[in-house]
């Protein structure tokens, strides 16, 4: 669980410092001159987000100061208080306090004196930013002391990838990795005194130890005196030898039979885990070793110490028995800019392709002289891995949902009840940092507003208990996560009286439900009464709304008067992996998302049949299904019988089933989502495209947009356009 | 060439042929030249985008230029090729007759285009003459290159009609 919840810790710190960086670019700006509305909300947006990971983290310290420079903020955006050079200045060295409280929640950083800014803050509060004609002379001064954040803000605007490698923890030790392999016997061995002068040569003891497969590793001469005090009886070596685990502790042993009893014998194994074997080196010893002598003894902590690096590892676990993990995790996940492993899949695909075309090329003779189909594997088991790389289960965005309601039930009183379904969808690394911010605005909303006070529901014939389902599914090209909750719904006129005092919508003005549903993304917009600490300042739906939006998504509200509200992000799946199939429409190849495919049949000559002209429907079990040609769905002329072609039965949202007529099934695969509008623009009927083994390009085909009337889509146009 | 100041040679252009003219591109716009290869074809699309190929993992939309500039549609020969271009951080090929030369022009040279030489005149943004290579002395015989304004070929500015 600590884990789980480190994990998703760190997911906010990252926003954090995304959202520093934001609100440090705003300010800078506004700094300048430039303090348009759009730069204002942008800095109070993140202020905002910061606040409300924070609150859901427990970080007291960090949202209860984050809340009063938002006070400030809030006021500025509103217009009440003129975002003069010193209103920007005590907000610049606020900014600069709350980085070093993002910086102290993080526990990398002393906690920060906040009390100045503090005051600075409530004097523009109190005084409306008239102060502010005082200090607008020590504005130029300021610029100086504005210290950079403490927290590290990336430059370049990298987008950091979480990347696991399992298998290099022991390079990432490379001073303490023993030399010996897991289960080798580590063998150390010092003559006393008595043991030369009973003529044990230790050298026949090396020597038989090696015949066995040991070998000396490391010989300590620590012990050994200037030349004046030495005395040529006396034993100063310490030999350490690893030997094959796979001899037994009494065989290593056997060797040591004739060998003076004071002498040091110790015999360990060596553990597989680095940091777990620590303590054993430690007490084994002191069992295995036959009665050691006080001064043979001494010399035997450098050696240990030369070994497998076993004293320094082991005060720290006495110390700080947490630390080791720490260092573990660290090592074994690396941060990579996304961009590299864009060009990374770009590369392999390449690869892929070039494969393919040897392939064709070589005869098969050939293909096997050249282990072409190795190649082909490894190549392939590249590609699948570089994929796995970017796209992330959405349950990651998901785990921090739960902890997250039970503040909010906490803090409102509601009892709430969460239900996830979809977790494991693949997302892309991407979409999953961007939509954490927007979930949280969306629970928080469902519980604040969506969800009734517990009298209410009770009054309503409703469990006590009320119910958010949050679910993620991949339709197609594109990610539906939805929040949905069992409350009251939303109240549509109040909603519109409010747009009207706020001046969104003219008094006058004719809505439709929905459109009235949209008006809760406006900015600034909010019904509550007061602005507590989980929502009411109307930038929620907001963030929702411009975050899905900039991913090239859009947000889509229903909502049931008494039975309550869903809010769906539909998000464009830029560089998501698709199970499709791979038909033939009119001689060219187009990929069909397998979700949708319900079943394939070859029609019987009169099972489909012409209702009216360029319409046709297919007799499927006494049920008739209508059925698209390549000509309704893109012009391109196709006569063909029925009989010749092949009818696949897919299903959608909007219609139920539809059958598609197509050539042929050539192939099943996962393919790799290229959007269109990377380099041109969104084409209706079209999901994106992806490039074929062979290098060529497939369009994959939208399922809904196909089916449904043209019409219908305005709004979905409308939405990918922006 | 190499006398004034106002003649220094501070820009490239890439020459190529379009049926009979002569058009050129800026240098840095060009990502690479790739030889003709047929794209898939997309639907609903105006008749001038041919289709999109993919160029190392990137689906980048091939234009005819000819089509585009309201001319015929050029014939696919042995020389065709696709110039690869980058239109504000857009990638989009367009199909060309031929690639003649990389020459160095003076911005300063650069003569605005007479507004009626061209039914679509915003798409030139200038007109300059440049000594063919290989032809000798005859410095006067230059050519005319037509400098085209990519900015306005941009293919995103069709996105009205599309949507």
């Amino acid at each position: 669980m600590s884990d789980e919840l480190d994990e998703i810790q760190a997911i906010f710190f990252e926003e954090c410092a995304e959202g520093l960086t934001a609100a440090e670019a705003g300010l800078s700006a506004m700094k300048a001159g430039d303090a348009d509305a759009e730069t204002i909300a942008s800095v109070f947006r993140a202020v905002h987000s910061i606040k409300g990971g924070a609150g859901a983290f427990g970080h007291v310290d960090l949202t209860a100061f984050a809340h009063r420079f938002e006070n400030v903020l809030d006021e500025v955006r509103a217009g009440r208080i003129a975002p003069s050079a010193g209103v920007v200045k005590v907000m610049l060295s606020s900014f600069d306090i709350l980085s070093d409280h993002v910086a102290y929640a993080k526990g990398s950083a002393e906690r920060p004196n906040d009390t100045a800014a503090l005051t600075a803050l409530e004097e523009i509060l109190k005084n409306g930013g008239a102060g502010d004609a005082g200090e607008a002379p020590a504005a130029p001064v300021a610029e100086a002391p504005a210290p950079p954040p403490a927290e590290e803000e990336d430059p370049f605007g990298f987008t950091p990838v979480l990347v696991s490698l399992d298998d290099f923890d022991v390079v990432a030790e490379p001073a303490a990795a023993p030399p010996a392999a897991d289960g080798d016997w580590i063998v150390c061995f010092g003559p006393s005194r008595a043991a030369l002068s009973n003529a044990s040569e230790p050298m026949l003891v090396i020597r038989e130890l090696e015949s066995m497969g040991a070998e000396i590793v490391h010989v300590d001469t620590s012990a050994l005196p200037g030349l004046r005090d030495l005395d040529t009886e006396d034993s100063y070596f310490i030999w350490k030898l690893i030997a094959p685990g796979t001899l037994s502790e009494s065989e290593i042993r056997d060797c040591f039979d004739f060998v003076a009893p004071d002498s040091l014998i110790e015999i360990t194994r060596c553990e597989a885990a680095p940091a777990a074997p620590v303590l054993e080196i430690e007490i084994a010893p002191v069992e295995a070793a036959p009665t050691i002598s006080d001064d043979t003894f001494v010399p035997i902590e450098p050696i240990v110490s030369a070994a497998p690096a076993a004293p320094q590892l082991r005060v720290v676990e006495v110390d700080d028995p947490g630390k080791p993990a720490r260092m573990e995790a660290a090592a074994q996940t690396i941060r990579v800019d996304l961009g590299k492993l864009d060009m990374l899949l770009n590369l392999v695909g390449e690869l892929v392709i070039r494969n393919s075309i040897l392939a064709d090329r070589l005869s098969p003779q050939d293909q096997q002289r050249v282990e072409l189909p190795e190649l082909a594997r490894l190549t392939r088991q590249i590609q699948d891995n570089v994929m796995s790389l970017r796209a992330q289960p959405i349950k990651q965005a998901f785990s921090r949902v739960p902890r997250m309601l039970r503040d909010l039930g906490e803090a409102t009183g509601k009892q709430v009840n969460l239900i996830t379904t979809g977790d494991t969808t693949e997302v892309d690394k991407a979409v999953i940092e961007k939509i954490g911010d927007p979930l949280t605005h969306m629970i928080r909303n469902a519980v604040d507003h969506g969800i009734e006070s517990t009298e209410k529901r009770l009054a309503a014939g409703k469990p006590a208990e009320g119910t958010i389902h949050l679910s993620a599914e991949q339709k197609g090209a594109r990610i539906f996560v939805r929040v949905k909750d069992d409350g009251g719904g939303i109240n549509r006129e109040r909603v519109r009286a409010k747009a009207v005092e706020r001046g969104l919508i003219a008094a006058d003005a004719v809505m439709t439900d929905e459109e009235i549903d949209q008006l809760i993304c406006a900015p600034g917009f909010s019904t509550a009464e007061s602005i507590s600490n989980i929502s009411g300042r109307g930038v929620g739906m907001d963030v929702v709304r411009s975050n899905v939006e900039a991913l090239g998504g859009r947000v889509e509200i229903q909502s049931v008067p008494g039975q309550g509200t869903s809010i769906t992000m539909i998000l464009p799946l830029t560089l998501a992996i698709l199970d499709g199939m791979i038909v033939k429409l009119a001689g060219q190849r187009f990929v069909l998302p397998l979700a949708s495919v319900v079943e394939a049949v070859r029609p019987e000559p009169g099972q489909v049949m012409m209702t009216t002209p360029g319409n046709e429907v297919i007799e499927m079990r006494g049920q008739y299904v209508p059925v698209k040609r390549a000509t309704d769905i893109f012009g391109i002329a196709d006569t063909r019988k029925p009989e010749e072609a092949l009818v696949i039965i897919v299903e959608s949202e909007s219609v139920g089933h539809v059958g598609l007529m197509v050539d042929t099934i050539d192939d099943r695969r996962e393919v790799v989502i290229k959007s269109l509008d990377q380099n041109l623009h969104p084409i209706r009927g079209l999901g994106g495209a992806t490039i074929l083994g062979d290098g060529s390009i497939a369009l994959i085909l939208d399922i809904e947009a196909l089916v449904s009337h043209p019409t219908a889509h305005r709004f979905a146009m409308k939405g990918m356009a922006a | 060439m190499t006398k004034a100041s106002d003649t220094t040679l501070d820009r490239k252009i890439i020459t190529f042929s379009l049926g009979q003219q002569t058009f050129g591109i800026d240098m840095r716009a060009i990502i690479e030249i790739r030889e003709w290869e047929e794209p898939t074809p997309l639907p609903t699309v105006p008749s001038f985008i041919k289709g999109v190929t993919n160029l190392r993992g990137n689906v980048v939309p091939v234009v005819g230029l000819a089509e585009r500039l309201g001319w015929e549609p050029s014939k696919i020969h042995s020389r065709s090729c696709i110039l690869v271009v980058n239109i504000n951080g857009k990638q989009a090929g367009f199909l060309v007759d031929e690639v003649a030369d990389i020459v160095a022009i003076a911005s300063a040279e650069i003569q605005p285009a007479p507004d009626v030489e061209i039914g679509e005149p915003s798409v030139i943004s200038g007109l300059i003459r440049i000594t063919v290579r290989g032809k000798g002395e005859e410095k006067e015989a230059g050519q005319m290159v037509l400098i085209l304004d990519l900015d306005a070929l941009s293919l995103t500015k069709h996105m009205d009609i599309a949507a």
